[in-house]
């Protein structure tokens, strides 16, 4: 008995079917570049999205001061080291309608669920990489809220086990000659089931036969990939002596711990160049967060609804300085990296830190805190945008400075058609 | 006649004799006919003027040109509904319009023959059923970021929208090696035997279920959400499925102060998935053991169990005091404020924190809550005068208690109470060793059960050759729903024995034989092979239009032995796949895109309504237990529109319909003893305002946005699902028109101003009456007379098309069940749309609308529309 499509969301997944499957996630292919031109020598060469589904308390992460002398903010004190390596940006948004959904308007744009950011991205400058993306999450104890989506708007499906990027960044011998296996002997069916497809062809009226026509191009460009990903599998395959913890910390309380894993494996993944584009999501749910040994006063998610009460929101701020903490770790290994261009892999990287939500509290999607690191900017700043003004940019119009740092020829993005460069650069 | 109309007359009569298309085999408009045409139309739509880029000035039309077929067309549909000639201009006579009708018809069916449905591919819900079906992988779900269908034409199965592109090719390859490897797994190594142990820092703490106290970790609530109640150790996880052995330390926690509790506490351990949602009923979760607790000391408990791959333990206190069922929370609160005054007195302080008689909830979650009710407990100068069990603050917490709020804010702060002052249970230490031995999983069988189902078992002394070449003749017919002709069959006969030759197992190469199967277009596409006519491309029609799956055994056979073409058979089997019941597959997705239910789930109404996620659910499963039982009883058409019953609950009739009120009174007998909150059929009287497609609201939500609603947006839906008549997108540079009904301006003031362009008039004379018809409807169904934000009465009278005074939507229904056909029509073309995954054509329409006819005449029953449309060479026609 088939059960009835109730299913609440396109990202629920029936887990236990997948959960042989090491991958777990279906590695989408990607389609060939398409439209705009990349640079040759671009500013910067990669890029990471990190966004929490319950956004940035205001108070505690915009400086009181605008420009160079500002004084940290109480979220970001562990990020005081870095002070020259990243810009804060306030008063930005996308003009997208408050409330729940606007989540996944992060990387999106004013429309939710719309071909996103770095997947925009990743279809430009992440072809010759071994993964043209990686999307990750922490933290994510139930159904997952993409941030990725691709061009047709399908949410992207998010790592959640570190065990699992591993093995897809560093694969074993046995993984090796397993993929390897498949694709050969896939490969050698191939030619069969293309002689036997080609009988259709005098069946179908040929009025209609573009749509069969359809399949035999998918068949060629499928062909293409697996000859390609066989030339690829001898390249040497990435080492490390990084050991992973013997369990995958996949439950919501262990989501600090978890983000300090993937931030190494993500930097082991730039620094290896596997990849050149990632997001990562960090999840809030009901978890109780015990730090220093004291458990706080109530769940992550019910803090974010803090109705002003400063016990909360104390509590609240320091579940996001725990996040800070990883980020500024993660923002330290980049920065200590260096590149085969000599420069530090921070410099060359693109790290934007965000949320689709303004303040969770009021589920508004006004004024999002965002932060840039990294790529080669010239850091060290709070830029406070007047929201007021006439024509005052979006927060697309700084998506599209990062894209073109990218060396991405872009004029559009969602209902952004200028940039920031004159303030940022 | 004045002088204009007799020089066209002249033109007209010139043409005749000169026009040079009649040459090469256009035919000749009988003049009379052409004088109706100059008299009538060519005012607007002649050869200069050609309105609407309209130019009926012609003496023949040339049927070769396929830009005539589509004037004609428009020509034929536009006069047929009345639009043309507009109704300020002179009109045909009767007896005009129906000849001049007839001609086109007669001309438009014999130039335009049956169509036939272009190659298309499952889409994701056929794809997962017909895995299911021909592997017997009853969970099969595909993968997240598998690729979208495409919709066209509202329907996710049409051809138009089921592109195929590399990427799904890509992902289709992916499945196929996912489900290979379910059925021929990869054998894994054995297992080596591991201890975990678990302290309470390293166990869950979710919301209030849990909390640290030195070297115990308390329970207090019994509540089945597990992340209210239950904890878990975290770093856990088993990768064997196997036997394990389980060592807890647990005691009793009851302080003097607390409550006290003598019987022994009953700690179950359950099994979870590590990764399972935290939202599951503990319910969800297997039952390995109840451990008695009984004493203060700790006191360690082992036994054996079976866990499975991915799984860890979990714990609850099964009887608990404390609980967040909310009939149970409010007593539990109301024994304490009896119990103690100033415990009342501490509470009304907190909630009622401004002084008057508004909770003030927010920021009650959790401890932070506990700690000021704790504090103001303390305080000597507390303010007791209300604290009596029957004043208006009490009696408003109770209230809240009562509720769903209760659960969600307060009851956490009073679990705290009781994780400081008890009774608690206290868990101490975990031990987990294992495994003792494996044991299979109920999936690990599921997939020996389904790989003996597809292989059957090799006899003895069976070669692998031969027992694989058995197991493709067998398994090639089901995977490509057709006979197979020896040919293919030798294609994957020869990959097979191929890959044995080379030295793999027999897994091994019917895992490759699977894969390949599973991205071969035999597979993949519906009906890309057989000549017209052909029964097994019938066979597989009828079955996923009722079923959304591959055909079974008996049609199969009615297909290879020729026998389905056959007009009674057909019949037959389309009574005996019928959907039965509202859950069906056939309902879920056709009421779902037809009707928009599915749209629901994604629609978050505004607070303001209280409309919650039961109230949703609700809502869609009135539309569709309403559907299931039109087709199952056959009922008349017009119950769609105008029905004696529909299926509810007591309490949503009441909250949403606002029933019942005099005059359209629920019949009071129609309410059987069931509870309040329950799905019943319940009966009412005809003519109501709620009830029907028009008062469903399901469909009044999925044509709202939550927030408010959009005339417009109702007015084009009703048009397009109800009447037929779909309306053309609007022009690209005109500005959204979407009212902002907060204002004091009623949306029929704004709306005015579509009527007034001309652009807009065309088709907003037909789209905004029926929308503002529906505006006593707010965005979740309920009835309201005043426009929101505003004093202003809702006016929903109009106007018809054809002319009909329409007071309010019990008028529409009325207007709509004399003009039964018009919808009846509309279905019927929705039916075949989705049976035959095509857009059908005029002669298609056509015979749909002598099947409504016909149909009406015997009784008019929706079941027997349904058989018809199945019989109908539209539906044939492949």
């Amino acid at each position: 008995m088939i059960p009835p499509n109730h299913s609440p969301s396109p990202h629920a997944v029936d887990r236990r079917f997948f959960l042989r499957s090491a991958l777990a996630a279906l590695v989408l292919p990607r389609l060939e570049a398409h439209g705009a031109t990349v640079s040759e020598t671009p500013g910067a060469r990669n890029f990471v999205a990190i966004g929490t589904y319950l956004g940035w308390h205001q108070n505690a992460f915009f400086p009181k001061e605008t420009g160079l002398n500002y004084s940290m903010p109480q979220t970001l004190t562990p990020l005081s080291a870095a002070r020259d390596s990243f810009t804060i940006f306030s008063g930005l948004d996308h003009r997208a309608p408050n409330g729940h959904d606007a989540w996944s308007n992060f990387l999106s744009g004013v429309t939710p669920r719309r071909y996103s950011l770095d997947q925009q991205i990743a279809d430009e400058i992440g072809q010759n990489s071994r993964f043209a993306s990686i999307e990750m999450t922490a933290g994510s104890g139930e159904e997952v809220r993409a941030m990725s989506y691709t061009r047709k708007g399908v949410g992207l499906p998010m790592i959640q086990r570190p065990s699992v990027l591993y093995r897809q960044l560093f694969r074993s011998e046995a993984d090796l000659a397993r993929t390897e296996y498949l694709l050969r002997s896939g490969r050698s069916g191939l030619d069969l089931v293309l002689e036997d497809a080609k009988r259709l062809r005098s069946a179908v009226p040929s009025a209609d036969s573009h749509k069969l026509e359809e399949y035999f191009d998918s068949f060629r460009t499928l062909e293409k990939r697996m000859a390609r990903q066989l030339n690829g599998i001898n390249n040497p395959i990435p080492t490390t002596s990084y050991k992973l913890p013997t369990y995958d910390p996949i439950t919501p309380n262990l989501q600090i711990e978890a983000e300090t894993i993937l931030y190494h494996l993500m930097t082991l993944a730039l620094e290896t160049e596997s990849t050149r584009v990632m997001s990562l999501q960090l999840d809030g749910l009901g978890q109780v967060f015990s730090f220093e040994g004291k458990a706080l006063g109530s769940g992550y998610h019910g803090l974010s609804h803090h109705g002003n009460d400063p016990q909360m929101i104390r509590d609240l701020v320091s579940i996001e300085t725990a996040h800070m903490h990883c980020f500024a770790g993660f923002l330290k290994e980049l920065q200590e990296k260096k590149t085969a261009r000599g420069k530090s892999l921070l410099d060359e990287t693109i790290v934007l830190l965000g949320s689709g939500t303004g303040d969770a509290s009021r589920h508004s999607n006004r004024n999002i805190p965002t932060l840039v690191a990294g790529g080669g900017f010239q850091h060290g700043r709070h830029l406070a945008i007047d929201q007021n003004e006439v024509n005052a940019p979006l927060l697309g119009d700084l998506y599209l400075t990062l894209m073109q740092r990218l060396g991405m020829q872009v004029g559009h993005f969602s209902n952004a058609s200028r940039n920031l460069n004159h303030l940022f650069a | 006649m004045d002088s204009l109309f007799f020089w066209r007359w002249l033109a007209i009569l010139m043409g005749l004799v000169m026009a040079p298309t009649q040459a090469n085999g256009a035919t000749p408009i009988p003049e009379a006919l052409q004088r109706t045409l100059a008299a009538k139309c060519l005012d607007c739509h002649d050869a200069t003027e050609k309105k609407g880029d309209v130019n009926l000035e012609q003496t023949a039309i040339d049927w070769s040109d396929p830009t005539q077929q589509e004037l004609w067309l428009r020509a034929f549909a536009s006069i047929d509904q009345g639009l043309m000639p507009p109704p300020k201009k002179k009109q045909p006579s009767e007896e005009e319009r129906k000849a001049l009708l007839a001609y086109l018809e007669a001309s438009l069916l014999k130039q335009i023959p049956f169509g036939s449905t272009p190659p298309r591919r499952l889409n994701q819900r056929e794809y997962t059923a017909t895995v299911r079906s021909l592997f017997h992988l009853s969970s099969f779900v595909l993968p997240p970021g598998f690729p979208n269908d495409g919709e066209s034409h509202g329907f996710d199965n049409l051809s138009e929208g089921l592109a195929l592109s590399p990427g799904h090719l890509e992902a289709y390859r992916a499945v196929a090696t996912e489900i290979a490897d379910e059925l021929f797994p990869v054998k894994k190594s054995v297992a080596e035997k591991k201890i975990w142990k678990a302290g309470p820092e390293d166990m869950v703490l979710s919301f209030a279920a849990a909390t640290v106290h030195g070297d115990a970790l308390r329970l207090v609530s019994r509540s089945v959400d597990v992340f209210r109640s239950c904890s878990w150790p975290s770093r856990i996880e088993v990768k064997e499925s196997g036997t394990y052995r389980v060592e807890v330390d647990a005691s009793k926690f009851v302080s003097g102060v607390g409550n006290p509790f003598e019987k022994p506490m009953i700690l179950e351990v359950r099994a979870r998935d590590l990764a399972a949602s935290d939202r599951s009923k503990v319910t969800s979760f297997r039952l390995l053991k109840e451990i008695s607790v009984s004493s203060d000391a700790s006191e360690k408990s082992v036994f054996e169990a079976d866990l499975y791959e991915g799984e860890t333990l979990v714990f609850r206190w099964a009887n608990a005091e404390m609980t967040h069922e909310f009939g149970e929370l409010s007593e539990l609160y109301r024994d304490w404020f009896q119990k103690d005054p100033r415990f009342l007195a501490a509470w009304q302080k907190a909630i009622f924190s401004a002084g008057d008689l508004r909770p003030h909830l927010t920021t009650l979650r959790g401890r932070n809550g506990w700690e000021l009710v704790s504090k103001l407990w303390a305080d000597p100068g507390l303010d007791l005068r209300e604290a009596t069990m029957d004043s208006k603050p009490t009696l408003k917490i109770l209230e809240i208690a009562n509720s769903i709020s209760g659960t969600t804010s307060i009851a956490d702060a009073l679990c705290h109470f009781y994780h400081e002052r008890g009774p608690a249970l206290e868990l101490h230490h975990l031990k987990l060793e294992g495994p003792l031995q494996s044991v299979e999983s109920p999936r690990d069988l599921a997939r020996t059960k389904a790989r003996v189902a597809l292989t059957g078992l090799q006899k003895e002394g069976q070669s692998s050759e031969v027992f694989g070449e058995d197991v493709l003749r067998r398994l090639l017919p089901k995977a490509f729903r057709r006979d197979v002709q020896e040919e293919t069959i030798r294609v994957y006969v020869t990959l097979l024995k191929d890959h044995l030759k080379d030295g793999h197992s027999f897994d091994e190469a019917m895992h490759l034989v699977v894969r390949n199967i599973l991205i071969s277009p035999r597979f993949l596409y519906h009906q890309v092979e057989g000549a017209r006519g052909d029964a097994y491309n019938l066979a597989n029609r009828l079955s996923y239009f009722l079923t959304q799956g591959p055909p079974d055994a008996k049609l199969t056979e009615l297909a290879r032995s020729q026998m389905l073409p056959n007009g009674s058979r057909l019949r037959g089997e389309a009574q005996r796949l019928m959907p039965k019941k509202f859950t069906e597959p056939m309902i879920q997705s056709f009421v779902g895109q037809w009707l928009r239910t599915r749209k629901l789930s994604s629609i978050m109404p505004d607070p303001r309504f209280a409309f919650d996620d039961s109230s949703i659910s609700m809502a869609r499963h009135e539309t569709e237990r309403f559907f299931a039982e039109m087709l199952t009883l056959n009922l008349p058409m017009t119950d769609f529109i105008d029905p004696d019953f529909t299926f509810s609950s007591r309490e949503f009739m009441t909250r949403i319909y606002g029933a019942p009120k005099e005059g359209e009174a629920t019949k009071d007998a129609a309410y059987p003893k069931k509870p309040k909150t329950e799905f019943q059929k319940i009966s009412m009287d005809r003519g109501g305002r709620y009830g029907g497609l028009l008062g469903q609201s399901a469909i009044l939500m999925a044509t709202a946005n939550g927030v408010d609603t959009q005339p417009v947006v109702r007015g084009v839906w009703v048009l397009e699902n109800i009447l037929g008549m779909p309306s053309p997108p609007p022009p690209k540079n005109v500005p959204a028109l979407t009212p902002d009904t907060q204002g004091s301006v009623s949306p029929r003031a704004l709306l005015a101003a579509h009527t007034k362009d001309t652009a807009c008039a065309v088709c907003h004379q037909r789209i905004d009456p029926i929308g503002l018809a529906l505006e006593n409807y707010d965005p979740v169904g309920r009835w309201r007379t005043l426009w929101p934000g505003t004093k202003i009465a809702i006016d929903s009278s109009c106007v018809l098309a054809d002319g009909t005074a329409i007071k309010d939507p019990r008028d529409s229904k009325a207007w709509l069940v004399r003009n039964i056909d018009r919808f009846s029509q509309c279905v019927g073309e929705k039916l075949l749309t989705y049976a035959t995954g095509r857009v059908l054509n005029f002669t298609e329409k056509r015979e749909i609308r002598s099947i409504v006819l016909a149909n009406h005449a015997k009784g008019n029953g929706f079941r027997d529309l349904v058989l018809d449309l199945v019989e109908s060479e539209t539906f044939r026609s492949q």
